[in-house]
């Protein structure tokens, strides 16, 4: 969630809002018309221009709604906040008519432009525009106010300290001139003004430190004279506003010695009247300046009065005096431990702290597995070592000095063979080849590497030739049973090898046609074959297939003598073996002379045709598909006295 | 003793150097910063070497080694060998692994007495690593990731293993291996730890992003400064779930 609002663009005031808006549109829309251009145009070059106005308007006015905050969606202390310093009704107001106004330009613009399409001349056109823009404008100017007023909330906005009201948060509030800020000033490094007079904080300030790893926020509030919430001013509100939605701890400071000039029956009256805020808070008195006054040296009446604070249970009292910087870090770690211990209490509770309980977890070795010892190795040297210091003159030349020394960073190389572990320190800086006689060196650093290759071989000839390797279970004999059962096993591999290649070569059509099972043509003996696997009697079929095979070339025999027409045969042929296969064999006719007996009337229904054409062509205009070349050469550039390239054609 | 430290900008530390309690490789980079934030924490208790690996510089990543021995992967040239081997003691025995898994620092993790390898690694280079390293070998893994060497940071005195850990397979990996172990995460939350730090028996070095609770984890848990393993469920209970949470 967002706590602080320093990025909001400047608001500016009305006029210069419409300076920037008109002198847009001066400036990205065309400015030439004439009176002679075509009327489409002249309207459409206002229209432009109004669009483009109300456009620029409306966009700008939106940025400003988007850019400020909208109170439902910060958090409550925020929201709280904003109505105390600028008044939620009016911030809401503001934005809303700035949102209003945004709505009236989009009509005025909508009205305007549909008025524009019906404009009749240039000038009428015009004026449409300028009535457009100037009602644009008085709307603008209309806004004059929430303008201004928007402008100081962004300059104050983006000046509040960045509170975040959901980290661990302590609050320092009582009343005026009690130690508030110097207690803040004392504990963190915010910059507070501390002056002897009440209310020299006016407003919340931050200040951040660290405990126990971790970052705390204190706030410094300004004081809050006791009286009923409704009288309560601007500045009071601010700290309510803090005590009550901030989950934090709250530190009540309190002046025993009354140099503040309020007294202490004041003090603890004014802790009881807003002690209802402090629900489910962790809370602290802290008695300031005890180096002018203890809580012991007080009298009876008083200290009764002290007591009632402490009476119902939670309430811790501590002492401190900033002026002597007495107890402060106490106090202070005891609000942090407090708070820390308050707020992990309530995470506890929730279910988001199951997903870190293992982070929490110490997983020890339960019983030692083995005997076996696994002491940590730490060198003495490691505890008699010096800790490097950087501001000591003695400290040790690291290798960063050296490099900085002898040119810093890309300018030094170090010497990486200056720290080897050799026999002879003159031998670090040899030179030695990577490749010697072909061969490469640190292959051969073990002066008996070639003997022990030797040996390995020869102990691995050694092992080969005894057996070691052989296998044993070759020369087993095989049972009659397992011999079975290995034939049977090839025989299925086999077989569902062949039905995964048929189904593949399937499968595989790419961009063949799928031929129906009813079109594939099968032989009478496959047939026979087939029928016979799947043990059917087929005598029948078979002998009527032949008888038919044999009427038919008994047929093409007597055609074949008989000599009449091709195509007379092929149309009975067809015909005689059903509709089903007629289609493929059939000559297709022309759709050309479909419908025309003769030659001669082919030619007539030309002739009509071309004269039908004839009429159309001549009503013929070019049109913009037509190719068309403009002259080449327009006299007007090239009669006359002129200068060679002073002008030039566009 | 915990120091943050950035090699060249990059916060992964356990990428870039191999800290073990007898020596320390560090890449060799633009410049001597890195090198030098180990040379200021360790003097001359133990050898800093500057190294390449295969000619890269994600040595880190790269190697495996404890107070023993030194496992680099087949990449390493016979010059960087050579290298390794002068500027090491005699007593840190160097082998090249040839294994096909070859960034070894991600998939083998160890102390001097235990290391937790990637599942898939080869019978040979197992045999290798207990030789060499002195250790005993788990086939591990660490919330379901293979690559242990990544997500897991181990010294004798303690480890830290990837955040999202259960305490089962923290109690499991713990009894393993032998040393108290804590969930926990590196640089502002990273759960590569193994890669984000390194460590031995006296010192880490963690990237510079990480958190102030994150680096006090890592002291506890590591015993560096005389911190106590305990403050992990105990002062430092607190501060861990309101970062967390």
């Amino acid at each position: 969630m967002k706590v602080t609002w320093k990025d909001i663009g400047t608001v500016p005031n009305a006029n210069e809002f419409l300076d920037v808006v008109l002198n847009r549109t001066q400036r990205k829309t065309p400015t030439v018309i004439r009176p002679g251009f075509k009327i489409s145009r002249i309207r459409a070059f206002y229209m432009r221009k109004v669009r483009y106005t109300a456009d620029g308007f409306t966009e700008k006015l939106q940025d400003i709604v988007d850019s400020f905050p909208r109170l439902d969606d910060i958090h409550p202390f925020h929201q709280d906040l904003l109505n105390t310093l600028y008044d939620r009704d009016h911030y809401k107001i503001a934005l809303s008519q700035l949102s209003m106004a945004k709505h009236l330009i989009d009509q005025v613009s909508r009205d305007y432009v549909r008025l524009l399409k019906f404009g009749q001349s240039l000038f009428q056109c015009k004026q449409l525009k300028r009535a457009a823009m100037g009602r644009m404008a008085t709307i603008v100017k209309r806004l004059k106010d929430p303008l201004l007023y928007l402008e100081q909330v962004r300059q104050h906005l983006g000046r509040l300290p960045a509170i975040d009201p959901n980290t661990r948060t302590l609050v320092i509030c009582g009343y005026p001139n009690v130690g508030k800020s110097s207690f803040l000033k004392s504990i963190t490094r915010a910059d507070v003004d501390v002056q002897p007079y009440a209310f020299t904080t006016k407003s919340l300030y931050v200040g951040h430190f660290d405990y126990k790893y971790l970052r705390y926020q204190a706030i410094d509030t300004p004081g809050i004279l006791d009286h009923p919430l409704e009288e309560m001013n601007t500045i009071e509100m601010q700290s309510i506003t803090a005590i009550a939605h901030l989950r934090s701890c709250i530190l009540y400071f309190m002046d025993l010695s009354e140099q503040c000039g309020f007294s202490v029956e004041a003090q603890v009256h004014l802790y009881h009247s807003i002690k209802p805020l402090f629900a489910n808070k962790t809370v602290m008195v802290i008695i300031n300046k005890i180096d002018a006054m203890r809580p012991e040296d007080l009298d009876e009446n008083r200290r009764a009065m002290l007591d009632t604070i402490t009476a119902e249970g939670n309430v811790e009292i501590m002492q401190l005096s900033c002026h002597l910087e007495t107890n402060l870090m106490e106090v202070r770690n005891a609000a942090c431990e407090k708070l820390l211990a308050a707020r992990v209490e309530q995470k506890l509770k929730g279910t988001k702290v199951n997903d870190v309980l293992n982070k929490i977890h110490l997983a020890v070795p339960m019983v030692p597995r083995d005997g076996v010892d696994r002491s940590p190795f730490i060198p003495e040297a490691v505890k008699s070592m010096k800790k490097y210091d950087p501001n000591d003159p003695e400290r040790r030349k690291l290798s960063r000095d050296v490099e900085a020394e002898n040119g810093g960073a890309g300018v030094y190389n170090i010497n990486l063979r200056d720290k080897y572990m050799l026999e002879k320190d003159e031998w670090k800086n040899d030179i030695i080849p990577e490749l010697l006689d072909g061969k490469n060196v640190y292959d051969f650093l073990d002066p008996e590497i070639g003997s022990k290759l030797q040996a390995l071989e020869e102990e691995e000839e050694r092992l080969e030739a005894e057996g070691f390797y052989d296998s044993e279970d070759d020369d087993i004999f095989e049972t009659e049973e397992d011999a079975d059962i290995r034939m049977k096993a090839a025989w299925i591999r086999e077989k569902k090898k062949l039905i995964q290649n048929e189904n593949r070569s399937r499968k595989s059509l790419r961009n063949r046609a799928i031929i129906p099972r009813s079109k594939v043509r099968k032989t009478l003996s496959q047939m026979e074959a087939h029928l016979d696997s799947i043990h059917v009697d087929h005598t029948e079929v078979t002998e009527r297939a032949r008888g038919r095979a044999a009427e038919e070339k008994a047929y093409e025999a007597s055609i074949d003598e008989g000599g009449v027409d091709t195509i007379m045969r092929e149309a009975a042929r067809s015909r005689s073996r059903g509709p089903a296969e007629s289609t493929a064999n059939e000559i297709q006719s022309s759709r050309f002379d479909a419908g025309l007996g003769t030659k001669s009337l082919r030619a007539k229904a030309d002739r009509i045709e071309k004269m039908h054409r004839r009429e159309r062509n001549r009503l013929g205009r070019a049109g913009e598909a037509d190719r068309h070349v403009a002259d080449t050469k327009p006299k007007h550039l090239f009669a006359g006295k002129r200068g060679i390239g002073k002008t030039s054609r566009r | 003793m915990a120091v943050r430290a950035q090699f060249e900008n990059s916060n992964e530390i356990g990428v870039f150097s191999t800290l073990t309690n007898s020596y320390s490789l560090v890449a060799v980079g633009a410049s001597e910063n890195f090198y030098s934030v180990l040379e200021a924490e360790l003097g001359d208790v133990i050898p800093i070497c500057h190294t390449t690996i295969g000619g890269t510089r994600i040595i880190g990543r790269l190697t495996a080694g404890n107070r023993r021995g030194l496992l680099v992967p087949t990449s390493t040239t016979d010059q960087e060998l050579q290298h390794l081997r002068n500027s090491l003691p005699d007593s840190v025995r160097i082998q090249r692994v040839e294994e096909r898994l070859s960034a070894l620092g991600n998939v083998i993790c160890c102390n001097d007495y235990v290391a937790l390898v990637h599942p898939d690694i080869e019978r040979e280079t197992e045999e290798l690593i207990s030789d060499v390293l002195g250790v005993e070998v788990f086939r591990q893994t660490i919330a379901d990731n293979v690559l242990v060497g990544s997500y897991c940071a181990l010294s004798n005195q303690g480890g830290i293993v990837h955040p999202k850990t259960s305490i089962q397979d923290q109690d499991e990996l713990s009894s393993l291996l032998q040393v108290p172990l804590v969930a926990g995460s590196i640089n502002r939350g990273s759960a590569v730890v193994g890669a984000g730090m390194v460590v031995n028996d006296w010192l880490a070095v963690a990237g510079l992003d990480t958190t102030a609770s994150e680096l006090s984890v890592v002291e506890s848990i590591f015993k560096l400064q005389d911190a106590q393993q305990g403050a992990i469920t105990g002062s430092l209970r607190d501060t861990l779930i309101e970062t967390y949470t």
